[in-house]
């Protein structure tokens, strides 16, 4: 079978296997990883066929672009003995215009070296002329070197050469999704708020869910729709809901104005596949019946910018929940009023995580994926703290797709529901195993997160609590606007 | 917005109200039709989670009659485009959705159906 260099970039690293087997997955295609370092700048796959290849480079944010594998080597001797081995798959190129194009991975080679290189490539025998400008077919060589600084001239031209192996291909294409994040970028966007997800994160989310035309993704915590505009992007329906109704609307300044979420959707043109946007608390959810959603896809709020709240109010709360309507003077019920806003309280991400996993389960389809961030506190982050719902499976790939900040990190969850029941819808309960006063043996790395992150991921260990959240004040601590989150991926 | 496609998956959550909570009876519309790209293929797919009799009232009350009584049970090209055209066309943009059941209403403004329950109605 015929195998492709992929170039990736090196950006978000673990995100980069599962989005490949996400994009085989839902053209169907098998794909074969050969490299045996898969986190390299190139990296070698197996393919049936050509048009695979198009579909990755359509889809795939990070794949830079992909060629044919012709022939490779630890050096150009080893190299030039291999392709000599079977010079026939050339045949089909002999009368082409052609060029050939010298790219370093991880270094940035000195393209001198080309001409040289072309002469290498003499035996081949191609007979057509050299076209440096839209050739019918361009040959690449890539060398490929070790991940190392050298920020001088002297330095760059030192370990010119010094590449660790070469590989010679025919290039297919340039990748097409790369450009994609640019023209979604928040900042050109006409609605977003404080807590939109970076497009490129977005897509890569997105990619997640297996989003096609024909399925239907749901964001339970829809916010500003930033995880709508990317799945919908590649032709899936999508719809979302908040208990935030004003996160979806914005300011409508205009009398005519439209919700921030649809004026958004228009700019990408993608009115037709949002099918709408409700307001209302998950917990206390609408849904008639389960067993019909494709994929889930949300970033739950988590507190860095935005807390969790679901309806209710907090127990031991000044005011008891109210059971009875309350009449006003003027013989109308509170409830009734314009502008009515029912209380509220905190949804710790732990019981939070869990009602997501289970939701997930009542609502998709058999096989529909769950795709969402899970933030940890680094030091307490345990395997098993991504929740286990029976007919829910966690698919990952080594330690899983992580963004790593340090202290803390988000991980990328994508599950599968291998169930073929709908089951029955989750209670949203408080969850016995996460209640402090039951002194769980283990606490997840996101319980009480946000109160953890508002004062420095103190360890559990040292300040005598297992959850900072037990001793939370009555109003919790304002947070400071976030100036520095290091968007990079550290590995 | 608020598509019938939609409209067709809501009932009313209020605490302790299980019977004629479904479906929401629209009042007060302001009805928009927007001509969407058709799907049939997902329109089919979509059959066994609709419900039919539900779906034929509502869309009745807001004065469509395309929909047969009976969900028929070989679809016609032309059925299909009518059903593409009830679920995912016609967009109650202002109005309310009311529940049979216990008479709460759910107020849709610009395309956004508020479904939060007041306090009373939350339950633990």
């Amino acid at each position: 079978m015929p195998q492709y260099i992929l170039r990736i970039s090196h950006e978000h690293l673990t995100f980069r296997i599962p989005s490949l087997l996400s994009i085989s997955q839902v053209f169907k295609f098998p794909i074969k990883i050969i490299s045996q370092n898969k986190y390299r700048g190139l990296l070698i796959v197996e393919l049936e066929k050509e048009e695979h290849v198009h579909s990755i480079l359509d889809r795939h944010t990070l794949v830079l672009s992909a060629s044919e594998l012709l022939a490779e080597g630890s050096s150009y001797d080893d190299l030039h003995n291999d392709l000599r081995q079977h010079l026939e798959i050339l045949d089909p190129y002999k009368q082409a215009s052609f060029k050939f194009t010298l790219e370093g991975s991880g270094h940035r080679v000195v393209e001198a070296r080309i001409t040289d290189i072309v002469e290498s490539f003499d035996y081949t025998a191609l007979e057509g002329p050299i076209r440096m400008k839209n050739p019918e077919v361009e040959f690449v060589v890539f060398e490929d070197y070790e991940l190392e600084v050298a920020n001088t001239t002297e330095a760059r031209f030192a370990r010119d050469g010094k590449f660790t192996r070469v590989y010679f291909g025919r290039r297919i294409g340039m990748g097409k999704a790369r450009l994609l994040a640019a023209s979604h970028e928040v900042k050109h966007r006409a609605y977003y708020g404080n807590t939109s997800m970076e497009a490129h994160m977005a897509f890569l989310m997105a990619g997640q869910t297996l989003p096609a035309p024909g399925k239907i993704i749901y964001d339970p915590f829809v916010g500003t729709g930033s995880m709508l505009y990317a799945s919908a992007h590649w032709g899936a329906y999508v719809f979302g809901s908040d208990i935030d109704g004003r996160q979806i609307k914005g300011k409508m300044k205009e009398k005519e104005g439209k919700p921030g979420i649809f004026r958004a959707a228009e700019q990408y043109g993608l009115s037709d596949l949002l099918l709408d946007c409700l307001t209302y608390d998950v917990t206390k959810s609408p849904m008639r019946r389960g067993g019909w959603i494709d994929a889930i896809i949300t970033d739950p709020p988590y507190g860095v910018r935005a807390g969790a709240k679901r309806q209710g109010r907090k127990e031991g709360a000044k005011k008891a929940l109210k059971t009875e309507p309350v009449l006003m003077p003027d013989g109308r019920y509170s409830h009734e009023m314009p502008g009515y806003q029912p209380p509220s309280r905190p949804y710790e991400l732990a019981n939070l995580t869990l009602d997501l996993v289970q939701l997930a389960r009542y609502l998709l389809v058999p096989g529909g994926r769950l795709v969402f961030f899970l933030p940890t506190v680094t030091e307490d982050y345990q395997e098993i703290d991504v929740p286990v719902v029976e007919g829910m499976r966690e698919l990952k790939v080594d330690q899983g797709s992580v963004q790593d900040f340090g202290k803390w990190g988000r991980r990328l969850i994508t599950m599968e529901k291998t169930a073929q029941d709908d089951g029955v819808p989750p209670k949203f309960e408080d969850h016995e195993e996460f209640d402090i006063n039951n002194q769980p043996e283990h606490l997840p790395g996101h319980h009480g997160f946000r109160e953890r992150y508002a004062t420095g991921f103190r360890s559990r260990s040292k300040s005598g609590n297992p959850s900072p959240s037990t001793t939370t004040p009555a109003s919790p601590p304002t947070l400071e606007p976030v100036v520095t989150v290091d968007s990079t991926n550290k590995v | 917005m608020v598509r019938l496609i939609t409209h067709n998956m809501l009932a009313c959550h209020v605490k302790n109200c299980t019977k004629d909570n479904f479906p929401l009876a629209f009042s007060e519309v302001e009805l928009v039709i927007r001509p969407a790209p058709e799907n049939l293929d997902f329109i089919q797919r979509f059959l066994p989670k609709l419900d039919w009799s539900a779906l034929v009232d509502t869309a009745r009350s807001l004065g469509d009659e395309t929909l047969p009584e009976q969900m028929p049970e070989q679809w016609s090209e032309d059925q299909l485009k009518a059903l593409h055209h009830v679920l995912m066309e016609m967009h109650v943009e202002e109005g309310n959705m009311t529940c049979r059941g216990c008479g709460h209403v759910y107020p849709i403004s610009n395309g956004i159906p508020n479904m939060l329950l007041a306090e009373h109605e939350v339950g633990r």
